[in-house]
């Protein structure tokens, strides 16, 4: 395949599996309850994805070497190792909760029991990792992912009040009505939106992805393409959620609690067309990322402890790993099964993964801008700049992220 | 090796590669003896019954009873190179390496596709 065409299905796949369950959750969270007020959070939260993503890339392309190698190396056994358990925890849960997603949204269509449809979403997931490829898999989910688009094209048709989107673009400390709960509820969206955003495992799985597709230092300037422009087309889509929440749900009075209820606006604005998008997209962007998540447990695990890991391999030359992402998979459907809600879900695992974020930002930071190590494509001044100072801002947002999560009653105000 | 070389930056920790490029596992110890020469590494040391060394004393017994206490010594001079990777000059089951790994493969590989 050409170059060009490799970077502009590389894009089409970064945007279209940018959005998740906990993306959708939280956007429309945002939305609905605070306007456009909390849009500037949006360009936060990509900024930093795309730095860390574009890092560990890079890393993965001039190195070969993938984000929890590096944490074993830099952190040394049992510090890296509450890394992984806690990587491991929070891969499991966002796994979970996008299979939860996914068997609300078979059930809203098809009308059948939820549990089966776990089940179905467990079988079905192992078979399609077994049998497709790397690519193909990133490929289908990325670009299935797409339909989503079909939100933006709702707000759209809606017609958003663009000064307010401008005014939402501005940071602020609290929001427009200023009661002490509703600060401290904003500060909870905000923490957890970004964390949304940046959810580790999505650095994890951006890096060992590039060591399956075999990038070599030559492919430095495709992760830079493929990041800048994939994510900022992505957080589009999150930020047209945003919009449907402001200008679509809170008016209507709509809490849109469940992630299916996403599509209740674009059928609204478009009919049965657009429903039909906004559940195929949501279902790619769900089974996507539930792939990826268990996925990137796996790589997790074999990158710590040394095994041959990769989709590249046939399975029997990776025989733990391959394990470990069944069993990973197993039990994020048999967490589900239990009849747990998956919106519960998705806000422990984003409150864990705030958490997670500095321990595994700060080894790949550590080793990106190690010129010994990476020659000439180490950082330059403003991957630097960004990497300190994400890594200042998700440290902070890890030690705010619990007290809000309690205090705001899990976001309930 | 001409260069001095910084062991608990550039070995411990690392992945270990043996000669066909099988990751076998990562340098979870070092295991260091008197010589004529005064000290020197004289093997790698892999597996639970090294990496259990290093926790916290209080986590050691547990992690042993879960994980076992095998180890897998590898002698110093089969290092072929230190890089990214520690690479070995041999195959890893040579040294015991990667046995797991050959066990489960056989029941992978019963299965199609695989």
């Amino acid at each position: 395949m050409g170059q060009a065409a490799e970077v502009f299905l590389g894009i089409l796949t970064a945007m279209g599996g940018f959005v998740e369950i906990g993306e959708l959750v939280f956007t429309l969270t945002a939305g609905t309850r605070f306007g456009y007020q909390l849009l500037w959070v949006c360009v936060l939260g990509t900024v930093g994805i795309m730095a860390y993503c574009e890092m560990a890339g890079r890393v993965a392309a001039v190195r070969g070497r993938p984000v929890f190698s590096l944490v074993r190396e830099r952190a040394g056994f049992a510090a890296g190792g509450v890394t992984l358990v806690a990587s491991l925890v929070v891969s499991l849960l966002t796994c979970a909760a996008e299979i939860g997603g996914i068997a609300l949204l078979w059930q809203l269509v098809s009308d059948g029991p939820y549990r089966f449809f776990v089940l179905l979403a467990f079988v079905a997931f192992a078979v399609i990792v077994w049998v497709l490829p790397f690519q193909w898999i990133e490929r289908v989910y990325g670009l299935g992912g797409l339909m989503m688009i079909v939100f933006a094209v709702t707000l759209i048709k809606i017609g958003p009040d663009w000064g307010e989107v401008a005014q939402g673009l501005v940071p602020r400390a609290a929001p427009s009505s200023g009661s002490a709960r509703d600060t401290l509820l904003y500060a909870y969206v905000a923490v957890a939106l970004m964390s949304s955003i940046m959810l580790p495992y999505e650095t994890y799985f951006y890096a060992s992805g590039g060591i399956e597709d075999d990038w070599k230092p030559k492919d430095v300037t495709l992760n830079r393409v493929v990041v800048l422009v994939g994510f900022a087309l992505g957080a589009l889509l999150a930020m047209a959620l945003i919009g449907l929440g402001a200008d679509f749900f809170a008016p209507h009075r709509i809490d849109p609690q469940a992630p299916a209820t996403a599509a209740l606006a674009a059928s609204d604005a478009l009919g049965r067309a657009g429903l039909a998008l906004a559940l195929g997209g949501m279902f790619f962007a769900f089974g996507g990322a539930a792939i990826e998540t268990c996925l990137s447990g796996a790589y997790n695990l074999a990158q710590f402890a040394g095994w041959p890991w990769g989709k590249h391999l046939p399975q029997r030359a990776t025989p733990r790993f391959t394990l470990a992402w069944i069993v990973l998979l197993l039990l994020a459907a048999l967490l589900v099964v239990t009849g747990i809600d998956p919106v519960q879900v998705v806000e422990y695992s984003i409150v864990a993964s705030v958490v997670v974020l500095p321990l595994s930002y700060f080894p790949l930071l550590m080793v990106a801008k190690d010129r010994r190590i990476m020659g000439r494509h180490a950082n330059g001044w403003l991957s630097n700049a960004l990497g300190w100072f994400y890594l200042v801002l998700v440290t902070l947002a890890a030690l705010a992220a619990l007290p809000l999560f309690f205090l705001t009653h899990q976001g309930q105000g | 090796m001409s260069r001095p070389l910084d062991l608990l930056r550039e070995v411990l920790d690392h992945e270990v590669v043996d000669v066909d490029g099988v990751s076998c596992g990562v340098v979870d110890d070092l295991e260091i003896a008197w010589t004529e020469g005064g000290p020197a590494v004289v093997a790698l040391l892999l597996g639970p019954g090294a990496w259990s060394r290093r926790l916290p004393h209080a986590v050691q017994g547990l992690a042993r009873r879960v994980f076992g206490h095998a180890i897998v010594r590898i002698p110093w001079r089969e290092v072929a190179k230190v890089s990214e990777t520690v690479a070995l000059r041999s195959r890893a089951d040579a040294w015991g390496a990667g046995a797991l790994d050959r066990r489960l493969s056989t029941w992978i590989a019963r299965l199609p596709k695989s």
